[in-house]
């Protein structure tokens, strides 16, 4: 465990010794090499891995992939300048990552040049020489990720890269970073891994984590799982079994009785606002009130603020951001950048980041490193824990563990291929303006399927070949054809609306899925071959839960919006409150 | 001079100048766009449906079968006949959603097809390339009486991807209806299975006026739309049936926005964009909630300054200021929100945190007959604590029109008592 700097930790009870049970005779059904906990980016990113050395590999996510933390990340694969001073190492091995995450799926990476402002000041030009020099020593990392090595502007040049910005300023740097849809790379991941064969099961939660009876032969565990949906139970045995369930984890050790203090994470709560439009073509640095930094940055075709982090304990499965966070981080940047004032907010999105524990620390000091757990000290050999990490480093992570899991306790030798094969998608990426003149679709429509898909992107247009009607745009804002809707839920593993919209971005744009939902709730009714009234459900719930995290950034012209949305809905598709 | 000036242009505003002008008073209508109303789908209702199905649900296991939650006063009535083209059955329709449901409504504009006379009968589903339109997903969440009737509906290949009112415009011509008359035909002609009692099909007859009607007697059974988004042909035909009923009804039209409303001498003063004045004896504002733009979301720290604001105000204002502080309020009190030293929680005003939320209840305060203070009238989703339906709209308008009148009747053969002596103005009823 890593130790807290100068404040002792509390002094605690002797833990109540649980031993972990063993399981009935004849309960696995089936059995595996591995079980993997956990569907975020770490879970995925080992199920991939594993599954390319030819092990098998069965994953239980208790939500939807990307559903914790990697899906509601800035959102960047970016090479931790913030850790430099802290742990080089940091930095040095997320650079490198990111270099092999461009090689496997470059169609889901767009640069995202950052550029920070220097106010002028007592101390700005002592301020520019160190950050200058801070970033010559970044600019090392920067051949490993493709980036650009950074620039020191005067004022003027500023100023004509970002007009918008306020105050005098003394100059600037500008540095290069890379920017990823977190959620897909996570569905991605978890394909690769399901057509080297791997299952992965969605929404099913993991019960129990027991001892197979009779001990040490190739199956040492039982995981017992349900589906949320259904009902249904699962029962695999298993050799091995990680635990990669990001802030779950502590909660995750305590289905196997294991101590969930040698699991133990500072959650940190990050709050994100998301605003209409790109309102900069740079990613932008500022400071906060309290000293601490802060961003505002292009991220697809919206603008994303960024971030908080709150040590945080409430319920893992219902984060959301809160009024006062959305203030705090426009004010924040609204000292640098006056006009994210009038900028409408069209969204709030929070996750919880499973921090490595440190007691007593700042939650912005805490190290962003990972580690790995091998429960094998407290009696449970082969059983794993990842905790920490981030999403640019998520491939090295799970390489780590799988090399160490593969020699020690299945003596496979196959060396780790997930930082040379591609993911799907990943090859044959075609050129979104001939795809949309050859399937007849706006221009933008063909770019986001592309951006989306990559060389997958035929496939759904393969089915828009086939069946004409599918190249309907269910979800305007985005714009998303029915096609793909129909393909995510088939192909990868959509099972409601909010599965889809995290694939595919539906329902996340300016209208909050008012003119989406209820028609996206019916493809998946009809593709699951569920009662209507289910898909009906569904888009309430979408809704609703949208309208929750959009309301507490609520502006004037958001008010409206809400109010529309909200006599629409009634309209059209009822309250679930008044059912 | 004016008797009676309304400001808006929605159904409540709509409403008011019918019913003022009915009652012989000279009305100018100050139109600055419409809000709701030109969004509206085609259901009309007196209480929220969800709220009037559980009521009529309690209802009807108490007396037997439920009767419709809200009969119009004869004023509404008068209104409603005089824009035509809305259908008040004497039991609560059920109309067709295309999200997916069936719900009910004390009414309906004359397009969509209402289902409740047709129980248990098979009802074709037009099959057509629209956008959204899913033919068969639809028949499948409306009931087993649904089928899938496959039916040419198109007829040029853009219309594959026109918005709905573009789309309906097209009907508008005799031709293209008595076309599309035989292709319904036909299809009900060759659709397998016993036979077909109705059609419903995508929004698409028609923008100024409903063709339903007149397509059903074409093709010999009721056809009509189902119940779509906001924005589609439905809010387009009010507009129209708003346009030819304030002309018939001689409103002069003011293309304008009001801002402030101010008492000079004894009449009111409203100050119009431009710098224009309208002088009236009376006024109706009728500028809509939320969404028409008369109520507004204005947070003191919506545009989030670079210090805090000192305290917390209340988020709310109307658009259209009122001499003598702003009148606006809810559950029957001028308007208090408790704030924090950091402003107002936007999760305690706004739908889905609470069921009650101030975003559905916040309005002008006026009494039953609409009045805010002497003389001046608010009306339709502007009024505080009334429900934000459309047949509410329509009824608090007419009770607000009429009122004027009578009380710019009142003022002007008071003005007549003091010029001539006693002799009242004979066109006063």
């Amino acid at each position: 465990m890593v130790q807290g700097e100068s404040v002792p930790p509390p002094v605690s009870l002797p833990p109540l010794q649980r031993a972990m049970p063993v399981a009935e005779e004849g309960l696995a059904t089936t059995s595996t090499d591995v079980v993997v906990v956990g569907g975020g980016v770490n879970g995925v990113g080992v199920a991939r891995d594993f599954a390319l050395r030819g092990l098998r590999v069965v994953l239980f996510e208790r939500n939807d992939l990307a559903f914790g933390a990697s899906g509601n990340s800035s959102g960047m694969i970016h090479g931790g300048v913030r850790y430099l001073s802290q742990a080089p190492h940091v930095t040095e091995s997320s650079c490198r990552d990111s270099g092999y995450i461009q090689r496997i799926a470059p169609h889901l990476l767009f640069r995202l040049p950052f550029l920070m402002p220097i106010r002028n000041g007592a101390m700005g030009r002592i301020a520019l020489e160190l950050i200058d020099a801070y970033f010559r020593a970044y600019d090392d990392y920067q051949p490993l990720k493709r980036g650009e090595p950074h620039c020191r502007l005067d004022a003027t040049d500023v100023a004509r890269l970002e007009p918008g910005l306020a105050g005098t300023l003394l100059g600037g740097i500008t540095f290069d970073e890379w920017g990823i849809d977190g959620a897909r790379l996570c569905v991605l991941n978890a394909l690769d891994a399901i057509e080297n064969g791997a299952r992965v099961h969605v929404h099913t939660t993991v019960e129990t984590i027991a001892r197979a009876p009779g001990g040490d032969g190739p199956v040492r565990y039982v995981v017992e799982a349900r589906d949320r949906s259904t009902g249904e139970r699962v029962c695999v045995g298993a050799r091995v079994v990680v635990n990669a369930t990001g802030a779950w984890s502590p909660v995750t050790a305590s289905l196997g009785a294991l101590p969930q203090a040698r699991v133990r994470v500072r959650p940190g709560k990050g709050v994100h606002i998301v605003l209409d439009r790109r309102l900069s073509n740079y990613g932008i640095l500022s400071e906060a009130i309290d000293g601490r930094q802060m961003f505002l940055m292009p991220w697809q075709n919206v603008s994303v603020i960024g971030t908080t982090d709150d040590d945080y304990y409430g319920d893992l499965d219902d984060v959301h951001a809160t009024s006062e966070e959305v203030r705090y981080l426009v004010q924040g940047v609204a000292r640098i950048f006056p006009s994210v004032r009038e900028a409408r907010a069209i969204g709030t999105y929070a996750g919880v980041r499973p921090t490595l524990y440190e007691y007593g620390r700042n939650e912005d000091a805490l190290s962003r490193d990972h580690r790995v757990v091998d429960h094998a000290a407290d009696g449970a050999p082969g059983v794993y824990s990842m905790i920490g990490g981030k999403l640019a480093s998520y491939r090295m992570f799970a390489q780590e563990l799988c090399d160490r899991v593969a020699t020690a306790d299945f003596e496979v030798t196959v060396p780790c291929a997930t930082h040379t094969r591609r993911l799907p998608g990943g090859e044959g990426i075609p050129d979104a303006t001939a795809l949309a003149v050859e399937h007849g679709l706006t221009p933008v429509a063909a770019r986001r399927l592309v951006y989306r898909h990559g060389g997958r992107a035929r496939r759904i247009l393969e089915r828009v070949a086939r069946t004409p009607t599918e190249r309907d745009v269910t979800c305007p804002c985005e714009p998303v054809l029915e096609a793909e809707v129909r393909h995510v839920i088939r192909e990868e593993m959509a099972r409601t609306v909010y599965d889809v919209a995290r694939r595919t971005r539906l329902g996340l744009g300016a209208c909050g899925g008012m003119r989406c939902a209820a028609r996206c709730g019916q493809i998946v009714a009809q593709e699951r071959q569920l009662p209507p009234s289910e898909g009906g459900r569904m888009a309430r719930e979408f809704v609703e839960t949208q309208a929750r995290a959009r309301v507490v950034a609520m502006g004037p012209a958001q008010a409206r919006q809400e109010a529309l949305a909200l006599a629409h809905l009634r309209s059209s598709l009822g309250e679930s409150r008044d059912a | 001079m004016t008797d009676v000036v309304v400001v808006g242009a929605g159904v409540a505003a709509t409403a008011a100048a019918l019913s003022a002008a009915r009652e012989h008073a000279r009305v100018v209508l100050v139109d600055g766009g419409t809000g709701a109303s030109s969004l509206a789908t085609g259901a009309i209702d007196a209480l929220p449906w969800q709220n009037a199905a559980a009521a009529s649900d309690r209802e009807a296991s108490a007396n037997g079968p439920a009767a419709r939650s809200g009969a119009v006063d004869p004023r509404g009535r008068a209104v409603l006949d005089a824009l035509g083209g809305y259908a008040l059955p004497d039991r609560p329709a059920l109309l067709l959603t295309t999200a997916g449901i069936a719900r009910r409504a004390d009414g309906h504009d004359a397009g969509l097809l209402n289902v409740a006379p047709l129980a248990g009968r098979r009802i074709g589903v037009v099959r057509c390339e629209r956008p959204g339109w899913d033919a068969a997903a639809f028949a499948a969440a409306w009931g087993d009486s649904f089928v899938v009737v496959d039916a040419t509906v198109l007829r040029y290949l853009d219309e594959r991807v026109l918005p709905d009112g573009d789309f309906a415009a097209r009907c508008d011509d005799a031709g293209r209806l008595g076309w599309l008359s035989e292709r319904l035909r036909e299809a009900v002609a060759t659709a397998g299975g016993s036979p077909i009692a109705a059609l419903v099909l995508p929004p698409s007859l028609g923008i100024e006026r409903a063709r339903a009607a007149e397509l059903s007697a074409r093709v010999g059974l009721p056809c009509g739309e189902a119940l779509a988004a906001p924005g589609g042909p439905a809010g387009l035909r009010f507009e129209r049936a708003r346009d030819r009923a304030l002309e018939a009804a001689g409103v002069e039209r003011v293309r304008a926005r009001a801002s402030e409303v101010t008492r000079e001498s004894d009449r009111w003063c409203v100050a119009l964009d431009g710098g224009r004045t309208a002088l009236a004896d009376a006024l109706v504002l009728a500028t809509g909630g939320l969404i028409g733009g008369g109520i507004e979301y204005a947070p003191s720290e919506a545009m989030i300054a670079s210090v805090l604001p000192p305290f917390a105000r209340v988020p709310f204002r109307a658009t259209v200021a009122i001499e003598g502080g702003s009148p606006l309020g809810m559950h029957g009190r001028p308007l208090e929100l408790p704030g924090s030293l950091f402003g107002v929680a936007p999760e305690s005003l706004a739908w889905p945190f609470a069921r009650e939320a101030p975003m559905d209840r916040v309005g002008v305060l006026a009494d039953a007959d609409g009045r805010v203070s002497p003389g001046l009238y608010a009306a339709g989703d502007l009024v505080a604590d009334a429900p934000r339906t459309w047949l509410h709209a329509l009824e608090s308008g007419a009770r607000a029109g009429t009122n004027a009148a009578r009380d710019a009747g009142a003022a002007t053969s008071g003005h007549a008592l003091a010029t001539a002596g006693g002799a009242a103005s004979p066109s006063r009823p």
